[in-house]
This record gives structure tokens, C-alpha cells and sequence, in this order.
């Protein structure tokens, strides 16, 4: 029994110790600021202030508006990723010539850094010397230039794409690595009683996965819903505070300079 | 905190730290004075006294790094027992790293501060006021006005700058010439010969809009430039009568023509556009007209051809007058430095008259010491329109820009805000004045508290 | 999906005069190898790519260390504490860092570690901790127990039998978690900026955000970079592929 006790503490030990003192002691350091008048401008008077950053955040008209945003974006990043990865699990998974290159360039956009997605897009976008404006005009789709990340009306949704793009990799990787784990009998199975390719689908594979795709999308969505460096590269919740995010928002609001200054990557741009 | 965990930490830790010393080792040439290996500045005080001088910079770009490398290099040929590390953070994080390891008191004894940072590590005691130094230098009767004027604050000196910005028109000569058009000298014709220029089918426009971060660049020179003769130059932010620049006539009707440069002479996209994005749409094409910098010229030299772009002075408002300002970066002291008199000796050896000028050439900068201006150099080019506007200085006034103010880092957040909105019709340019004005307001009530 | 792969790739193949042309070329007049030149050759970049490939690597093998035995402890033991243990490890992944940032830089700075190459490692290790012992605590769960009884009723102890009977039947659940790991690591970007001031201990991200200057992005080295630095996380992942996909399979339904 005390064997068990010191095998059990001595395995946790270092794992609990270094997450305790390195995660969560300066993440409290920081939440303490957000009850404080941190202002780079004076670091020697900072004093408490209680809800006072809070209540100017929630005061403040962008705030539902921010909440609306978050909504659209946890939802249709997560459907289209989800869905997206999901055909291309499936037409990835019987092999065939070639497909380690294939799932190379799945797999890339994963490989990228967060402000390195920021940058590209927003240099994609740009409606004078974007690529995207470009192509879809010499394709005819459309006939005057369209300002992706400046128009209110496209903003949010060019955000959101590029998130989509950004996160379509990990759902193929862990659908796929799912598909490949179904046992053939039960397609066996299926194909006696005559069930075609969707039905197979719907009532086999689907089943069969859908642990990993609730861990999956519950991962996911913790992510999506937290992570502003998207946001902060492309538009930084311009124009005018209407790509504002809830977590990009609030960290603008609760955090003065101070320390969001270091997250602002590619915004001071 | 550190004996805690190589105690508790079960040997795991410890070989991961004896692994990570190893290979901290390895790193090429760190050699010699010890480099990042843990002891600092504590060896420092007996035998010969080697000193060793860590310089941070802010505005890091690489050509840029190696013109400092290659005077800091210089620097150490004739002092041998000092030698000098260059920390070159990125651009984009430089300030806020530089914030971080003064308030952590890290090795730093050199820092390039800014003028848009001098007043905040002033107010929280970072940096030494140079004057005792300044004193003992020979170089300093050369030192320009203006230099002066852009590290001080109350009447103290606190960075001597390494060159000066001071905005200046940029146009497209070609589009010009093609279409027999002048060159802008007022707002009101950048207005009305950009709208000449603009051809949205074509993807051309007539001015390199920047509604993103910085905005406020643009909004700020025009309300200036309407006010003209009525702002109080040394703060000014506010009029002669005390009540601020953005709450007369005139800065509604310089909104008014922004509004309209906005829709009729730039591409939509530029609301939401910054430094990078403005700049680019000029280099590639996109747009005929851009205020900037001449650090810029850099750029334009090296990504167009010759012969398609020239520079003009900064445009006037209808009572004949703009007002400029010089803004700039240089060397300070840390307040924490321990070898505060080594650390004088590298920035007058920076700053020296022809290292300064020439590497304000190699830049694109104004150089510090106003012998500096008779060179051949910046009489000719790009560099004419900034002596011509210093020359009358009857048209330009040269003003303050707002920088003791605590509000001065949230301003561009905020005026580039409510203007985006007002841009989008959210706001009228009214309302829009209205938050300016307020926001001014109580930051000069917050400074006469 | 694979579009802005190409368009970076064109781009770090166009000379850099030719980058910003109007009309948009979408393949290159000319062909030049010199963006990749230049970031050898003025940039370093074979130092950033070292750094970058030892911090990584060394972080991600601690992080698997660790969170093998954090892991496993999770995975096959109740005791008090149990579930809030494994929520603690599951709220960091809510956290966001940028808050802790100015914290982190005043801990290391008095532990005289900025500057130094263990701060990162460090760092990189901590991170990677709670999601690694997540992921590891889901193969450890597919594992029957009865595999290390049996080898402890040949005489083995409880760590002999999870290095020589568990671990070897794991490989594929920790070849996938290092690689997570090391992608993360190797992308990582606002601590390295932070915490590293020498050219010659600098990682690779950092040096690709040195290439966004004040009125220009430089994008024929950011696209050389960017390509570059795709290249070994790629290969890794293909190398590994078989791993990751049997590895993630098991460790995704039960974590």
C-alpha cells in the first residue's frame, strides 16, 4: 500500500509541480490584473478596481455583438471543418497511388504557425493586391473588387474561413486515423444484408466513430472558441470592432496594453 | 522557486536540466564573457575591467540591423575592453520586449526608445535622463532643435535619436505627367486630382488610404492643417482657446473632405488597411498618393523603378498652412545600467556627426546635427521637400505632438475606432468629433489633477 | 485547400522585384533560388532550423517522460484527488497564454533564465504536458491491465513491466503525442520572442516574424521560410504517419 502511495505520487509529481507553478500561478498572476488598473503608462500605482474592467466590457455595445460573432464562428468553423475533414477522411482512407502526398497536403495547414495563417490570409485577401480578388475576377465570379476584411459585410465571414482552413487538418487526421480503425467485418456484415454505400455510412462508420468525433469537436470547439490569433492577424476586430470575437474582445477590454500588447502579433501592422 | 522544483523534481528534472546545460553549450560563439549562462553582470569590478554593454533596438529591420552591427563593431575596435551585444527583437514585439526586460530589470544598458515610448519609461522610471552626459559633449552645440525636442520630456533630455522622421507626400510622377495633371499642394487637390486618377476597373486610385492602425496619422495632420494658425503648437491637441482641435468648424469641414477622399479617391479595402498594407498598395500600383515617412523611401527605391514616383511637401489646409512635426528613435540609458558612463561613450560614439549621417542616408532618415544639412546629399532626391518644408517654417509650423500625455498609447485605438465606424456610416462625423474631443478632454483634466 | 500552399511556393520562387507585379503572375517569370539564398545566407537560417529542431525535440521527449508516468498513474489508479486532478489537466487547454505571458517573463527572469535555451524547454515542456497526458491516458486505457499482471506474476515490478511489456504495445499512442508536441513546439512563437535576446539561440519563428517590418512584409523570405518550415513537420508526419493514425485512433475514443 505505501508502495502503491509513492508510486502514484512520485509518477504525478512532476507533471502536477511544473504545470502548477509554470500554468497556473502566472495565469492567476494575470487574472489578478484583470481587477487591476494595469495601465503601461504607470506600472508603479496599479490598484485594485474590483468589476470595474468588467463592467466596461459588458457596457459596452460591441459586447453583444461580440457574442454574436462568437456564435457564427464556434458554429460554422466547426461544422464546415468537421465536414470538410470528414470527406476528405473518407476519400482518403482505402489507399491508392499516391496517397501519402495527398495526405501531406491535408496535413500542411496544421503545420503552420497561427501568425504565419494571419499574415497569408490577410495577404490573399487584400482586395487591390490579393490573390483571391484576383482569381475569382479573371474567373468571371464576380465583377468588382470585393474588400474581404474591410467590407462589414464579408468580414466575418472571411475570418472565419480562413479558420476553417486553418483547423480542417486536425478533424482529417483524427477522422481518418478513426476510419482505418473499423473492423472490415462489419462492412462484411453490411454488404450481406444489402445495405448500399450511404446506408453503410449512416449506420456503421458513423456509429463506430462517434466517440472520437465527440472527443474530436469537444476539443475542437474549446479551441475555436478561445484561440483570438486568427482574428488578431487578419483584422484584429476591425473594421470598427465588427470581427470582434468574445475572447478577443474581452482580452482587449480587461487587459490594457500592458500585457495584450504581447499577443498582438501582426496588429500594430 | 528553482531550488523547489531541482529538489522535489525526482531526478527527471535534473537530467533534463544537465541535458539542456550541455546543449546550451553548444551554440556557437558565445564564448568569452559568458555569454547566456546564468551569472550576469556579477562578475564585473576586478582585474581589467572588461565591461560588457547590452544594446536593444526597437525598429529592427536587417539591412538596418547590420548598418548597427557594423558601427557597434567600430565601436569596439577602439574600445577594447568594452564589448557591446546587439539584441534585435522583431519588429513587431520589439517594444513590448523591450517593456518586459526593463521592468524585470535584465541586462539591458543601451535601449532604442521611441518617441511614441519615451514618456511612458520616463513616468515608470526606466530610463536616465542624459543631460550630466550631455554636458561633456563636444557634439552636442550641432545637435538640431528638433532632435532635442524628441527625447525630452520636462525639460530633461532622455534619448539622443539616430535619425528623424517627418512626413512628406509621395506621388507617381508617370500618372502625373501622363495625364498632364500638378502635383497636390492642398487636401483639396489631393482630393480633386486623385479623383481624377481613380479608376476602380483598372484597380487604380488616387490616394493610398490607411483607415487601420495609425489612422489616426492622416486625421490628425488634416484637423491640424484646418486649424492651422489657430492650434497651440506646444500642445497641441488642443486650440489657442483652450478647447481642443477636433471641436471646431474647421475640423468638421477636414472631416467632411476625408469622408469624401475616402469614397471617391481610395480603394474600399483600405478602412481596415495599416502601414504594410498602404505602402504595398503604392509600390504595386494600386494608388497614386501616400503620406509617409521617409524611412519609406527604403522601400519605394527598392521595389519600383526609378523615375515613376517623387516626393512633395506635406499638403495645406485652405488658410495656406500645415503643421508638421518630427518624430524619431534613438539611444537611451537604462535607469538600471551599471555602466552608465561606458554606456554614454557607445551612444556619442552613435551618434557622432558623420556616423549619424551616414547611416541616416543608408536609412532614410533626417539626420540629428544641423551641419548634416548641407551635405549634397539630402539637397537633392527625395530628401528636397523635407528641407523645403524646414526652410519655411512660416507654412509649416513645426508643432508637439502630444507624447507626455498617458493617452497618447490608447489614442491611435481610439481614433482609429470611432473613424472606421464613421467611414462605415455607423457615425457622423460629428458624433465622431465629439469622441475625439471628449477623449481630450479628460485627458487634460486627468493631467492638471 | 492546398492553394495557399502553392501561391507561398510560387512566391518563394519569384525574384524579389517581381513579387508585388500588377498583373498577378501565377507562375513565375523567371525562376530564382535567391529568397532561399538569402535566408541562409543573411538570415541564418540553418542556426534558427538547429535551435528550432533541438528545443523541440528535447521538450517534446521530456514532455513524453513525464506524461508517460502521469499518464499511466491516471490511467490505472483511483485515489482521492483522481477527478480534480484530471479536470485541472483539462482546464489549461481553456486558458488562453497571452495573459500569462508577463508573469512567465518575471518568473524566468528571476530564475536568470532568460537568454537561455531551458527557458523555452521548459516552457515547451509545461505546455505540452496536459494535453500529452490526456491523449496518453486514452491508449493506456485500451490496454488491458491483465498485461502487466501477468508480468508482475513473473516477478517484474510495476516500472520494470511498464517499460518492457506496456510501453513497446504503446509506441504508436507516443510516436503520435510527440508529434503533436513537437508541432506545437516548433511553431511556437510569443515565448521564444520573449524569453531569447542572441542571435545564435534564436528559433525559427522568431526569425520568420523578423521578416514583417514596419511598412513591408518581405514576403520572398517569408514564403522561402514559411516553405522550409512545413518541410520537417511534413516529413515527420509522413514518416510517422502509420503511428499517428493506429495512435490517435485509440487515444481519441477513450481520451
Amino acid at each position: 500500500m505505501n508502495n502503491r502511495r509513492i508510486f502514484i505520487i512520485g509518477s504525478l509529481l512532476p507533471a502536477l509541480l511544473l504545470v502548477l507553478v509554470f500554468t497556473y500561478y502566472p495565469f492567476f498572476r494575470g487574472v489578478v490584473m484583470a481587477f487591476q488598473n494595469v495601465q503601461i503608462f504607470d506600472m508603479r500605482n496599479i490598484e485594485f478596481v474590483g468589476l470595474q474592467n468588467f463592467e466596461k466590457a459588458f457596457n459596452d455595445p460591441k459586447f453583444m455583438s461580440a457574442l454574436k460573432n462568437s456564435a457564427l464562428w464556434v458554429f460554422f468553423s466547426l461544422v464546415c471543418q468537421f465536414v470538410i475533414g470528414l470527406t476528405l477522411a473518407l476519400l482518403l482512407r482505402k489507399p491508392f497511388r499516391g496517397r501519402g502526398v495527398y495526405q501531406g497536403f491535408v496535413f500542411y495547414s496544421w503545420a503552420l504557425s497561427g501568425f504565419l495563417i494571419g499574415l497569408i490570409w490577410k495577404w490573399m485577401f487584400n482586395s487591390q493586391i490579393g490573390v483571391i480578388n484576383d482569381l475569382l475576377l479573371r474567373i468571371g465570379l464576380i465583377e468588382e473588387r470585393i474588400g474581404f476584411l474591410s467590407d462589414p459585410k464579408w468580414a466575418m465571414f472571411s475570418v472565419i474561413v480562413a479558420n476553417i482552413w486553418y483547423g480542417i487538418a486536425f478533424f482529417a487526421i483524427m477522422l481518418l486515423a478513426a476510419l482505418q480503425s473499423v473492423p472490415a467485418d462489419l462492412y462484411e456484415a453490411a454488404d450481406i444484408d444489402g445495405a448500399g454505400g450511404v446506408r453503410k455510412l449512416l449506420n456503421v462508420t458513423l456509429p463506430y466513430i462517434m466517440p472520437t468525433i465527440i472527443a474530436t469537436t469537444l476539443l475542437r470547439a474549446i479551441w475555436i472558441f478561445n484561440d483570438p490569433t486568427i482574428i488578431y492577424g487578419l483584422t484584429n476586430g476591425g473594421p470598427a470592432g465588427r470581427t470582434h470575437i468574445l475572447s478577443s474582445f474581452m482580452l482587449d477590454k480587461l487587459y490594457t496594453a500592458a500585457i495584450t500588447a504581447g499577443r498582438r502579433l501582426s496588429a500594430s501592422l | 522557486m528553482k531550488r523547489e522544483w531541482l529538489t522535489k523534481g525526482k531526478g527527471l528534472l535534473v537530467a533534463a536540466s544537465l541535458l539542456a546545460g550541455l546543449l546550451a553549450g553548444c551554440g556557437g560563439n558565445e564564448g568569452g564573457t559568458g555569454g547566456g549562462s546564468g551569472d550576469g553582470s556579477s562578475s564585473g569590478g576586478s582585474g581589467d575591467e572588461q565591461i560588457k554593454l547590452r544594446v536593444v533596438e526597437s525598429l529592427t529591420s536587417p539591412n538596418r540591423t547590420a548598418l548597427i552591427q557594423k558601427m557597434l563593431d567600430d565601436f569596439q575596435a577602439e574600445n577594447p575592453n568594452i564589448k557591446v551585444e546587439l539584441i534585435s527583437p522583431p519588429f513587431d514585439q520589439a517594444d513590448n520586449k523591450i517593456r518586459q526586460m526593463l521592468s524585470a530589470k535584465e541586462d539591458v544598458d543601451v535601449l532604442e526608445v521611441r518617441d511614441l515610448t519615451v514618456a511612458e519609461f520616463v513616468n515608470n522610471g526606466y530610463i536616465e535622463p542624459l543631460d550630466s552626459f550631455t554636458s561633456g559633449w563636444s557634439e552636442f552645440d550641432t545637435l538640431s532643435n528638433v532632435s532635442k525636442s524628441v527625447g525630452m520630456i520636462k525639460d530633461k533630455l532622455y534619448f539622443i535619436p539616430n535619425g528623424l522622421y517627418q512626413r512628406q507626400l509621395f506621388y507617381r510622377k508617370d500618372w502625373l505627367d501622363e495625364k498632364g495633371l500638378k502635383v497636390p499642394t492642398t487636401y483639396e487637390e489631393l482630393y480633386e486630382i486623385g479623383k481624377q486618377l481613380t479608376d476602380p476597373a483598372n484597380n487604380r486610385f488616387g490616394f493610398s488610404f490607411r483607415g487601420g492602425p495609425g489612422s489616426q496619422g492622416v486625421t490628425d495632420a488634416m484637423v491640424l492643417a484646418y486649424n492651422g494658425d489657430k492650434v497651440n503648437l506646444e500642445d497641441a491637441q488642443f486650440l489657442k482657446d483652450g478647447s481642443t482641435i477636433y471641436s471646431s468648424p474647421e475640423a468638421k469641414q477636414a472631416m467632411e473632405l476625408y469622408l469624401k477622399i475616402y469614397k471617391e479617391t481610395s480603394p474600399p479595402d483600405s478602412i481596415n488597411w495599416g502601414f504594410q498594407e498602404q505602402v504595398q498598395a503604392f509600390t504595386s500600383g494600386v494608388t497614386a498618393f501616400l503620406l509617409q515617412d521617409p524611412d519609406v523611401i527604403q522601400v519605394l527605391t527598392e521595389k519600383m523603378e526609378e523615375g515613376t514616383w517623387a516626393t512633395a511637401p506635406m499638403p495645406l489646409g485652405p488658410s495656406g498652412k500645415a503643421l508638421i512635426a518630427a518624430g524619431g528613435a534613438g539611444w537611451g540609458i537604462a535607469a538600471h545600467s551599471e555602466h552608465k558612463e561606458a554606456a554614454w561613450k557607445l551612444i556619442e560614439f552613435l551618434s557622432s556627426e558623420p556616423r549619424n549621417t551616414q547611416f541616416s542616408k543608408d536609412f532614410g532618415m533626417v539626420p540629428i546635427h544641423s551641419t548634416a544639412a548641407e551635405d549634397e546629399y539630402f539637397q537633392s532626391g527625395p530628401y528636397k521637400t523635407l528641407l523645403e518644408m524646414t526652410d519655411k517654417p512660416d507654412i509649416f509650423l513645426n508643432y508637439k505632438p502630444p507624447y507626455q500625455y498617458p493617452g497618447t498609447g490608447q489614442w491611435s485605438q481610439v481614433s482609429m475606432e470611432s473613424q472606421q465606424a464613421m467611414l462605415m456610416n455607423a457615425k457622423t462625423i460629428d458624433e465622431m468629433l465629439a469622441d475625439w474631443s471628449a477623449y481630450w478632454e479628460e485627458e487634460k483634466a486627468k493631467m492638471n489633477k | 485547400m492546398v492553394f495557399p500552399l502553392y501561391w507561398i511556393t510560387i512566391t518563394s520562387l519569384k525574384p524579389q522585384k517581381d513579387i508585388f507585379t500588377y498583373p498577378i503572375r501565377y507562375w513565375p517569370e523567371r525562376i530564382s533560388f535567391e529568397n532561399y539564398e538569402s535566408i541562409f545566407r543573411i538570415s541564418k537560417f540553418h542556426i534558427y532550423i538547429g535551435n528550432s529542431l533541438m528545443i523541440s525535440i528535447v521538450a517534446s521527449l521530456i514532455v513524453i517522460v513525464i506524461a508517460v508516468f502521469s499518464a499511466y498513474v491516471m490511467a490505472r489508479y483511483r485515489f482521492r484527488g483522481h477527478g480534480q486532478i484530471m479536470l485541472g489537466f483539462f482546464a489549461t487547454q481553456m486558458l488562453p497564454g497571452f495573459i500569462s505571458l508577463s508573469s512567465l517573463y518575471m518568473m524566468m527572469s528571476s530564475m536568470n533564465l532568460i537568454n537561455n535555451r531551458f527557458s523555452l524547454i521548459l516552457m515547451y515542456t509545461v505546455i505540452m504536458i496536459p494535453f500529452s497526458t490526456i491523449l496518453l491516458r486514452g491508449f493506456f486505457q485500451r490496454i488491458p491491465s491483465s498485461l502487466e499482471e501477468a508480468a508482475m506474476m513473473d516477478g517484474c515490478s510495476r516500472i520494470s513491466a511498464l517499460f518492457r511489456v506496456i510501453i513497446p504495445v504503446m509506441l504508436p499512442g507516443i510516436a503520435s503525442t510527440f508529434i503533436f508536441a513537437f508541432v506545437q513546439n516548433w511553431n511556437e512563437l510569443f515565448l521564444a520572442v520573449m524569453f531569447i535576446d542572441d542571435e545564435p539561440l534564436k528559433t525559427l519563428p522568431v526569425a520568420m516574424n523578423s521578416f514583417v517590418q514596419k511598412f513591408d512584409v518581405d514576403w520572398g523570405a517569408m514564403s522561402a521560410g514559411t516553405v522550409l518550415s512545413v518541410i520537417p513537420t511534413v516529413v515527420l508526419f509522413a514518416v510517422a504517419q502509420r503511428f499517428i493514425v493506429e495512435g490517435l485512433t485509440q487515444g481519441a475514443e477513450k481520451g
